[in-house]
């Protein structure tokens, strides 16, 4: 089945259509993507782009340019991460623009950027119980009481989960959390 | 479990740059499956307090839509149909609620029981909740076809019979306590032998044997069973018991399942 | 320790289902292998606290499972896969997963993200939105087994959890196992010796409502050398602690 039947199937509301897009187009987006956005960024940005993917199906024209249809989705949803990001993060780079398969980093993207990217390679490798107060305790700024009752675990496995990753953050970064 | 499909590239250990994108499919995934609840479960959950408890309730197999259509079609003939000048809403009202009760929930009907028994929202308040519910559901349809049918049929029917109107309220709303001891007997046996079948059965034909026995006692008198006040304490007792056996036949401390 | 159990004893009328069994469990993945009518399943829902002993103290997840409130908070954390499970038929697979993480009070705003995690590791994404009347014994076991995970459970206990499943299946399903037993207690009761032998860490033997044999399932493997009766290593250890049980020696 070519892309364009599997958009056609999406607008029918097939989520096994999104998935056969997503496994036929998805690595290619990320490496995209990859040049200019961290790790974290790249799969949050990804995962809107298959989203509005879904949503949005029943505006494409089928023209067989399916792939050309989900950068200009990737495009768009990095530009409004980074314009939520606000006025201190870089303009979206003119490397996010069509046809440049895999564009080298621009090298004024910014000293925050690069301690982002950083830090979401380490974030990477926590386990998903200990990315998940990473998330909320570290980048959402929550009590100890908010995330035991978000994630419905007791306040003293919410606090050993912490300990483990701030060790784990403290060894990929070298140092610099306490 | 994690083996990829063989026809097409699957997601397992797809790892560009750093980036997961099995973590990404599932956060896809997860909206694209999201259930969103009715209002009706909204507002259960509010009123519940659990988004569980709600969920088990708006589930409930005697609450589902067909069933419903069912009941109210039920009630509707039931108020149609006269027996004696009177409605029929009386003599079918216990026996709609205990059907509807008997299919709620319990291990007679619950093919997942077992595993239903191990979760937190206990076993014991998802069959509270659904029995209260579908009580409820069929006292409410009931009252409403019953006052129609009074006043629509009731007065003409009285006028001819010389019926006296103290008691033709009291056929018209007096149902609704054999009613209750119907369905908790029901329900007390549906929990004792872990079979809906047998709680519907038993509900059935203790109320005809009741409506039967109280007619031969009054010397003819067919609305006997709600209108008879020695019925009452009888009715209650029933309840009672039935109660104490739910309760006792609900407790964690129970034998082999 | 996750499980703990002193002299724990169950009976039904006469019979004496489990018999004064002791049993501690940590992190990892336990094998709990017995012949029919051995008491796998009774311990199973015991430590599923859906039975409770007859005499005996019952400890899981820290908590005592006889307080109304302790009972709540290890049922909020424990995994439960029964032997017998039955269906909603027109339930989805997304719907049935989704209605036990919500009586298993996982929060609402984590129960798509749980939801959809439980379809990918049990490899049903493809079936996601099927009816269960559609599905074939196989899947409908992975569709119990991702329930009992749904909810990331500190306890995780699986009563034969490979029945229906290929050869291939059953592989990935260890896989899965192992992950789980990284952070997790997982409690599997089965009669095939070969999943014992590849995902489990611990290997618990019971008979005649004992636990005749408690160990690691290569010191199982040295209990079956010399012994005749099995095709494979494994089966011969067992089989050899069977035997040494039923003849009265004291195995465990």
């Amino acid at each position: 089945m070519d892309d364009d039947e599997l958009i056609m199937r999406l607008a029918g509301g097939d989520d096994g259509a999104l998935r056969e897009l997503f496994t036929r187009h998805a690595p290619v987006l990320a490496v995209r993507l990859r040049a200019v956005l961290p790790p974290s960024d790249v799969e949050d940005v990804l995962q809107e782009t298959f989203l509005a993917a879904w949503k949005g199906a029943r505006s494409y024209q089928p023209d067989a340019r399916a792939g050309g249809w989900l950068w200009g989705i990737a495009r768009r949803q990095a530009a409004l991460l980074l314009r939520r990001r606000g006025p201190a993060t870089a303009p979206l780079p003119e490397v996010l623009a069509d046809g440049l398969p895999n564009p080298p980093i621009p090298n004024d993207f910014g000293e925050s950027v690069a301690t982002n990217a950083q830090l979401a390679a380490a974030a990477a490798t926590l386990s998903p119980v200990e990315r998940e107060v990473w998330q909320l305790m570290y980048i959402e700024d929550r009590s100890l009481a908010e995330v035991s009752k978000l994630t419905g675990v007791p306040e003293g496995t919410v606090k050993s989960r912490a300990h483990r990753v701030r060790r784990q953050l403290r060894a990929a970064l070298g140092g610099g959390l306490r | 479990m994690t083996a990829p499909d063989d026809s097409k590239p699957g997601l397992d250990g797809i790892d560009v740059s750093g980036i997961d994108l099995r973590r990404v499919w599932t956060g896809v995934a997860a909206e694209v499956w999201r259930r969103q609840p009715g209002r009706v479960e909204r507002i259960a959950t509010r009123l519940l307090r659990s988004p569980g408890l709600a969920r088990a309730l708006v589930t409930t197999p005697s609450l589902l839509v067909p069933w419903l259509i069912s009941t109210v079609v039920v009630f509707v003939i039931g108020g149609a149909l006269t027996l004696a000048g009177e409605p029929l809403v009386w003599l079918i009202a216990p026996v709609a609620a205990a059907l509807g009760i008997a299919y709620a929930y319990g291990p007679g009907v619950d093919p997942a029981w077992e595993l239903a028994c191990s979760m937190a929202v206990s076993d014991r308040m998802v069959l509270l909740v659904r029995s209260v519910a579908v009580f409820a559901v069929n006292a409410f349809l009931g009252l409403a076809v019953s006052v129609v049918s009074y006043w629509v049929i009731g007065p003409a029917a009285h006028g001819a019979t010389g019926r006296a109107a103290g008691q033709a309220v009291a056929v018209t709303f007096a149902w609704l306590l054999p009613m209750t001891a119907i369905c908790a007997l029901t329900l007390a046996v549906a929990v004792a032998t872990r079979s809906a079948s047998a709680g519907a059965a038993t509900g059935v034909v203790a109320w005809c044997t009741t409506v039967l026995v109280t007619r031969a006692i009054t010397s003819g008198e067919l609305t006997a069973a709600v209108t008879n006040s020695m019925t009452y304490l009888p009715y209650l007792a029933v309840a009672a018991c039935a109660v104490a056996v739910i309760g006792f036949g609900t407790r964690t401390q129970r034998g082999a399942l | 320790m996750n499980i703990e159990l002193t002299s724990v004893t169950r009976t039904f009328g006469g019979n004496r289902a489990v018999d004064g069994v002791s049993l501690d469990a940590g992190p990892g993945v336990l094998g709990l292998l017995g012949p029919n009518g051995a008491g796998k399943t009774s311990l199973l829902r015991m430590l599923a606290t859906v039975l409770p002993p007859s005499s005996g103290e019952v400890r899981l997840l820290d908590r005592d499972p006889r307080h109304a409130a302790d009972r709540r908070e290890i049922r909020r954390r424990l995994g439960y896969l029964p032997q017998n499970l039955g269906y909603y038929p027109a339930f989805t697979v997304v719907e049935f997963i989704e209605y036990f993480a919500l009586l298993k009070e996982v929060p609402p705003a984590r129960v798509p993200k749980a939801v959809a995690t439980a379809v990918e590791r049990v490899d049903l994404g493809g079936k996601a939105k099927s009816r269960l009347r559609t599905l074939s014994g196989g899947m409908l076991r992975r569709v119990g087994i991702a329930q009992a995970i749904v909810n990331d459970p500190d306890l995780l206990l699986l009563d034969e959890p490979t029945a229906g499943l290929d050869p291939e299946q059953r592989v990935g399903f260890r896989a899965l196992l192992r992950s789980l037993g990284e952070a997790s207690t997982v409690v599997v009761s089965t009669h095939l010796v070969e999943d014992v032998g590849a995902a489990c860490s611990e290997v618990a033997l019971m008979d005649a409502g004992h636990i005749v044999f408690r160990g690691t399932p290569a010191e199982l493997i040295a209990r079956g050398e010399g012994h005749g009766v099995g095709d494979a290593p494994l089966e011969r250890g067992y089989s050899a602690v069977l035997t040494a049980a039923r003849n009265g020696s004291v195995a465990a």
